[in-house]
């Protein structure tokens, strides 16, 4: 694996070696695009995708001749999922690399300390992960769906006579913003559909956290006292999913039981897991990979293509819902710049409004130039043997995406 | 697992018996070709033909319901291909062709669509099968399972199946077994006898969601008009209740003892590293890392080699998790830690920067991804033991390998020739190299023997967490707190601690949250070493 | 038993001058931080450099205030970030609650949290110096609770070490709730402004950077005057051997002490200085990995000299800055080779290197510290 070095980085060496050295000049027909995904730390195994997906749909538009007629060089990084170095390795890249738009964040912690870098800067940085909505800057593109656009539908399905009827709710996060957000807007929602207090339940466990025998007795105790339906809406991050699910299961509650919706649950977090006993539970996301498309198929393949030719460290045949958004993002960057005709953040920014592009999931991408939204469709996935989601439901078109939820 | 799929091969059989008679009488399952075209509908078309089964299955013939068991079967098992208006049911998922269902004629499947169960068909198909299987079984096995599947949804199951299948039943054990069931089954029936035979059947089956089905009967007019009804309804909740509350204390005692077990072989190599050499070794929770991904390899070897014993590699994994993690341990020792021995603060950095080290060799190698274990039956799911008291076998499995690790353990240091070198060079050094131990030998042999008692926690904490290549670094404070805690160089002492960190752990989260929990536990080690800074089981110590 | 608990080994001490004419390397080290101040304010290089020139005075701070305890006091802390981070919240709610004051935009923190006015203990904070004096002081009393009931009763060596990691493991644990109130895992970010002026300014980073080489500067040359001095011997003394000190009538508790509440307020200076050139602070700086990474930094600079930790501090972390966007893969690599090479071959660090001591320890008597 390893692209160990790119050489991008000498201007650094020389400046943090000798601040007066002329940086080299650069050939003037790239142009450079920034990658801030971990490939170690906590987040290493799902976030580490994203830096390959990223090159890979920059190789795609270079075959094609470009943008502008320029090459993208791709510059990644290993923030190491530590939050203060992706604020600092981002302004790096916009100050000493002068990348024209950076790709990067998962955790809101993360994109919440780019922010002030990217503000300063006014540089442009393309989030492709679902996320607690509410915030709204001219910098940052936010490709994935905001809580209104895409955990409402899900829920609402759920509590609808489709789904199953659901009536109490057992909210299980980690303890940071993303769950605690969503939480908030659940209960306002519910308590907008008349649905009592007494009937959800909220608990939080610590990032990281793998000991869930006595959440999930709670989560048994709770299913069986009366008041109807019971689902779990589950937001815990990262090695806590599979760690859930596994005791989820071994304690003998199957979806038809207590459904659980697996708010950031995506097929990666079902690699080496047994997933008979899990059938049935949800997920919701923008992009599944059992997504029928024409462009889905070709995706599907490409990817498994340029896992193979250059040996990236991950599986061939999972493709999760953030690759595509950041496969997306580079397009929609790129559809922008030669829109614009200029890789000014600016002039990019103006180009924007009426965008759209047809995304693996088969849905039409568009933005609208309100904001920096993107309209996705919405998926929602049921688990099933093969460690994968099929589709059980998905919107009849992209929704118009809401930043700011009206509920909490 | 191959329980499992054992049976549903035989209902296989069975049912295609059944497909391919010709089909009789006028209910909704006798059009077999219309039951399947409903089954490739949109959900309302699939409840409303299973609703429909459900409904007539009291009465419906033997093969038509094994008819339906297979046509549901092949549905939950997306077998079922849907192509225009016919229906094909295959062999196995992914064949090109297979029957179709109408005709029984042989056909290719391509471009057909398998339909996807939402959550509530998916439960109705689940108890429709059990019912068909409950009536259509063909073993006593089989029928069982599907009297199983059928308590599960006892609300949705219409009393003519529980009466039909009681009176078809030869076996004695399981005619007992449905009447017991039936006769829960009548909470609300009209006749007060079967009343009163209900409360105390489901009493006898003590869950909390028995609690929850007897309390409701409490609104019912006979609780405040009947007092004999009053009566049995009260003692049933009370005997419920209270045997719900037993099982959640076993439920709890056993939550604590597995995560004791698991901080317990996490910190029993350390203890035995840090009491005689005095080295804090950052980089155990990798050696943890390094079992689980031996355990890995043995069962990529069994895969390709000996398939057919797939099953047993975690059993296999055992002496190779060890041993692999003790020759890390012992290289580590040889090139690093030998050098250190006066400075146990720089050996400390050193031991960082092997966990560094490690980790990264292991992420460039594998990948940073959670690795892929298949779960032997033995170590999956569980068993329920007592009201809402389950045993999951991977934690206990987990449990069992602890205790296995703290005999291994006492036995090596109490009963072995290295054993009694490692106790006298942990009590003095220098008196025990005076009498001709060679301390540096005792020493590189115990970081092995401690290196591999943490590639043994490897093997047992497969089935319980994910592996990767940051699994280690989660266990580092909790286990110096429980070696420290326990008082350096006593395995027993470990054992105490781990044993009070996870009960304490256990017994505050449910009141307080796993985080406010977990805080609160090392608050009050880290006041009570303040205290008493040996720890609860002192050796002995210089000041 | 024994390595573990035993006092530090014997070394020979080094010979103390007082002023700055007896340790070169330290006066060759302020010298270089009061000039790359001058530097910045003369030449005005990239913001984006002076940024990290900032960054990395306020690392070496936060070193020095390690080495104090670990290189003279033989108290190696795993939990200094801590202290860091005490300076850094409270600076962090200097900042927020000044721009709320300032502009009347309710900071994220508070639509989160769902606060419709600040609560009681942000009261006061719109204030610099009174943010500075709780700072410290909340610092010093944190150091003082903890080490006076570990000191008195004489938990010292590892055992400490590890103590003090648990300490500030409970304390990220805390931090990462939500309930604590100081915006949980996400931790503060998104300042607007310093003083009223802009953060992102030129203006601001230049003066902020300068701030900390000052006091940086300052730092040391006070390090200084109190290790060479009567206190300094004592800490020398006490590191060597703590039972012979107490048998000849010192109280080795409140010397211990009082260092150590010292240690973690300038811990904390660090972290006032460190937040608003990053400009944001959330429970990763109480990660027990960050605590030991100053360790590192100490000992590859070569702990039991200033000028050392200050080597350590910014060498590591210009090499961080650099190589994790340069060639991630191999950063882990190059930071555990470092360490090992340094903690088998250098034991006085990178210092060694300009000395050519080359032996290695294992042939030395008594070899370096530990």
């Amino acid at each position: 694996m390893v692209d160990v070095t790119r050489r991008h980085f000498i201007g650094t060496a020389a400046a943090l070696a000798a601040p007066a050295i002329i940086r080299p000049a650069w050939a003037a027909d790239t142009v450079k695009l920034g990658c801030l995904f971990s490939s170690s730390g906590t987040m290493a195994n799902i976030e580490g995708r994203l830096n390959h997906v990223v090159r890979m749909a920059a190789d795609g538009i270079n075959a094609k001749g470009g943008v502008n007629g320029r090459r993208i060089e791709v510059v990644t990084s290993d923030p190491a999922s530590d939050w203060p170095l992706y604020a600092q390795i981002g302004r790096q890249m916009l100050q000493q690399e002068k990348v024209a738009a950076l790709f990067g964040c998962w955790t809101s912690v993360s994109r919440k300390s780019v922010l002030p870098v990217v503000e300063q800067n006014d540089g442009l940085l393309f989030y492709p992960l679902h996320f607690e909505g509410d915030e709204n800057s001219k910098n940052v593109v936010y490709v994935n769906s905001p809580p209104a656009s895409s955990v409402l539908p899900a829920v609402d399905y759920l509590m609808g006579a489709e789904g199953v009827g659901a009536k109490r709710f057992f909210m299980i996060g980690s303890d940071y913003v993303w769950p605690r957000t969503i939480n908030k807007q659940l209960k306002a929602y519910w308590t907008s559909k008349g649905v009592a207090a007494t009937a959800w339940r909220e608990e939080y466990v610590p990032l990281g956290f793998s000991n869930f025998q006595t959440l999930v007795n709670q989560i048994r105790s709770f299913a069986a006292e009366p008041g109807g339906q019971p689902i779990v809406v589950l937001t815990v991050v990262g090695s806590s999913i599979p760690d859930f699910l596994r005791e989820f299961a071994n304690q003998g509650i199957r979806a038809t039981d207590v459904p659980i919706l697996g708010l950031d649950m995506v097929e990666a977090d079902l690699e080496g897991l047994d997933t008979a006993p899990l059938v049935g539970h949800l997920n919701c996301w923008a992009y599944l990979q059992a997504a029928k498309a024409e462009a889905n198929t070709r995706f599907l393949a490409d990817w498994a293509a340029y896992v193979k030719a250059k040996s990236v460290p991950f599986s061939a045949d999972t493709v999760i819902d953030p690759m595509v958004s950041a496969y997306d993002s580079v397009q929609l960057w790129a559809l922008a710049a030669a829109k614009a005709g200029s890789f000014d953040v600016p002039e990019v920014r103006k180009a924007f409004a009426g965008l759209s592009f047809a995304d693996p999931s088969g849905y039409t991408l568009t933005m609208t130039g309100e904001n920096n939204y993107v309209s996705r469709g919405v998926f929602i996935g049921s688990v099933n043997e093969k460690q994968g989601f099929d589709i059980l439901w998905q919107s009849p078109d992209a929704p118009k995406p809401v930043p700011f939820s009206p509920y909490g | 697992m191959g329980e499992g799929v054992r049976f549903w091969i035989l209902s296989a059989f069975l049912v295609v018996a059944g497909l391919v008679q010709p089909a009789s009488g006028g209910t909704p399952v006798h059009d077999r070709a219309g039951f399947a075209v409903s089954l490739c509908g949109d959900g309302a078309a699939q409840s409303r033909a299973l609703d429909a089964l459900i409904r007539s299955s009291g009465e419906d013939a033997v093969d038509d319901l094994a008819a339906a068991g297979l046509l549901l079967r092949g549905l939950l098992e997306r077998r079922l291909v849907c192509l225009g208006d016919t229906a094909i049911l295959l062999d196995r998922i992914g064949a090109s062709d297979g029957r179709e269902v109408a005709s029984g004629a042989v056909r290719p499947a391509d471009g057909g669509r398998s339909p996807v169960l939402g959550l509530r068909q998916r439960a109705l198909v689940e108890t429709a099968l059990g019912i068909a299987t409950l009536v259509a079984g063909e073993t006593v096995e089989l029928r069982s399972k599907g009297l199983a599947a059928v308590e599960r949804r006892m609300a949705g199951v219409p009393d003519a199946v529980l009466a039909r299948a009681q009176e078809n039943e030869r076996d004695p054990g399981l005619k007992a077994a449905i009447g017991t069931a039936a006769q829960g089954a009548a909470l609300s029936s009209p006749d007060p006898v079967r009343r009163l035979a209900a409360i105390s059947a489901v009493a006898d089956a003590p869950s909390g969601a028995a609690v929850s089905r007897l309390s409701a009967l409490k609104s019912d007019p006979a609780y405040r008009g009947d007092p004999a009804f009053r009566a049995a309804l009260d003692v049933g909740i009370a005997r419920v209740e209270r045997a719900v509350w037993i099982g959640n204390g076993l439920a709890l005692l056993y939550n604590g003892l597995s995560f004791a077990s698991i901080l317990f072989m996490a910190a029993a190599g350390l203890a035995i590293i840090f009491g005689l050499m005095g080295v804090i070794n950052l980089a155990q929770g990798e050696f943890i890392m390094v079992g689980a991904y031996a355990a890995y390899g043995v069962q990529e070897t069994f895969r390709r080699f000996a398939p057919g014993f797939l099953d047993l590699y975690l059993v296999a994994a055992i002496p190779v998790a060890f041993l692999a993690a003790a020759l890390v341990g012992i290289l580590i020792e040889a090139l690093i830690l030998r050098h250190l021995y006066r400075r146990p603060l720089m050996s400390l950095l050193a031991t960082w920067a092997v966990s560094l080290f490690l980790i990264n060799l292991v992420r460039v190698a594998f990948g940073s991804q959670n690795l892929q274990f298949g779960m032997p039956s033995y170590v999956s799911g569980g068993v329920p033991l007592y009201a809402d008291f389950i045993v999951t076998w991977n934690r206990l499995f987990a449990i069992a390998f602890a205790a296995a690790t703290l005999v291994l353990t006492l036995l090596i240091l109490k009963r072995t020739p290295l054993g009694l070198d490692i106790r006298a060079v942990t009590q003095n050094r220098d008196i025990a190299a005076c009498l001709g131990i060679r301390t540096r030998r005792v020493d590189r042999l115990a970081f092995g023997f401690g290196s591999g008692l943490a590639g043994l926690a490897g093997v047992a904490l497969c089935p319980i967490y994910s592996v990767n290549p940051g699994m280690g670094a989660t266990f580092i404070v909790d286990s110096f707190m429980v070696v420290v805690l326990g008082g350096v160089g006593t395995v027993v002492g470990t054992l105490v601690a781990a044993l009070g960190i996870g009960g304490a752990n256990v017994l505050i989260e449910p009141f307080y949250g796993a985080v406010a929990a977990k805080v609160i536990v090392l608050a009050g080690i880290i006041l009570f070493l303040q205290r008493r800074p040996e720890g609860l089981f002192a050796v002995r110590r210089r000041r | 038993m024994r390595g573990a608990v035993e006092t530090l080994p014997v070394t020979a001490s080094r010979r103390f001058v007082p002023g700055l004419g007896g340790d070169p390397l330290l006066a060759g080290v302020i010298a270089l931080v009061l000039s790359a101040a001058l530097v910045i304010v003369l030449l005005q290089p990239a913001p984006y450099l002076v940024n990290m020139v900032g960054q990395f005075a306020a690392f070496a701070i936060l070193a020095v205030s390690l080495d104090l305890v670990w290189g003279y006091l033989g108290i190696l802390s795993l939990g200094h970030g801590l202290f860091f981070a005490v300076g850094g919240y409270v600076c962090a709610m200097h900042l927020l609650s000044h721009a709320y004051a300032v502009t009347g935009v309710a900071p994220d923190l508070m639509q989160f949290m769902g606060w419709k006015t600040l609560p009681l203990y942000w009261s006061g904070l719109t204030s610099a110096p009174y943010a500075l004096v709780v700072a410290l002081v909340l610092s010093a009393a944190i150091a003082f609770v903890f080490g006076y009931a570990s000191f008195r009763s004489r938990v010292n060596g590892v055992y400490f070490s590890i103590i003090s990691q648990a300490l500030v493991y409970v304390a990220m644990l805390l931090m990462f709730r939500n309930d604590t109130g100081l915006g949980g895992n996400n931790g503060m970010t998104g300042f607007p402004l310093l003083f009223g002026h802009p953060i992102g300014a030129p203006g601001v980073v230049t003066g902020l950077a300068v701030a900390t080489l000052l006091a940086l500067a300052l730092v040391l040359a006070g390090a200084r005057a109190l290790v060479v001095g009567r206190i300094g011997r004592r800490m020398l003394a006490c590191r060597d051997d703590e039972a012979r000190l107490r048998t000849l009538g010192y109280s080795t508790t409140r010397l211990k002490l009082g260092i150590w509440c010292l240690s973690a307020m300038i811990a904390a200076l660090a972290g006032i200085l460190y937040v608003p050139q990053v400009g944001i602070i959330n429970p990763r700086v109480l990660s027990p990995d960050l605590s030991i990474e100053i360790a590192v930094w100490v000992a590859i600079g070569g702990m039991g000299r200033l000028g050392g930790a200050v080597i350590g501090a910014v060498a590591v972390n210009a090499l961080k800055f650099w190589l994790s966007a340069a060639m991630p893969e191999a950063w882990p690599f190059i930071l555990s080779g470092l360490v090992l090479v340094v903690v088998l071959g250098l034991p006085n660090g990178l210092l060694d290197l300009a000395t050519l001591r080359l032996k290695p320890t294992w042939l030395r008597r008594g070899g370096g510290l530990g």
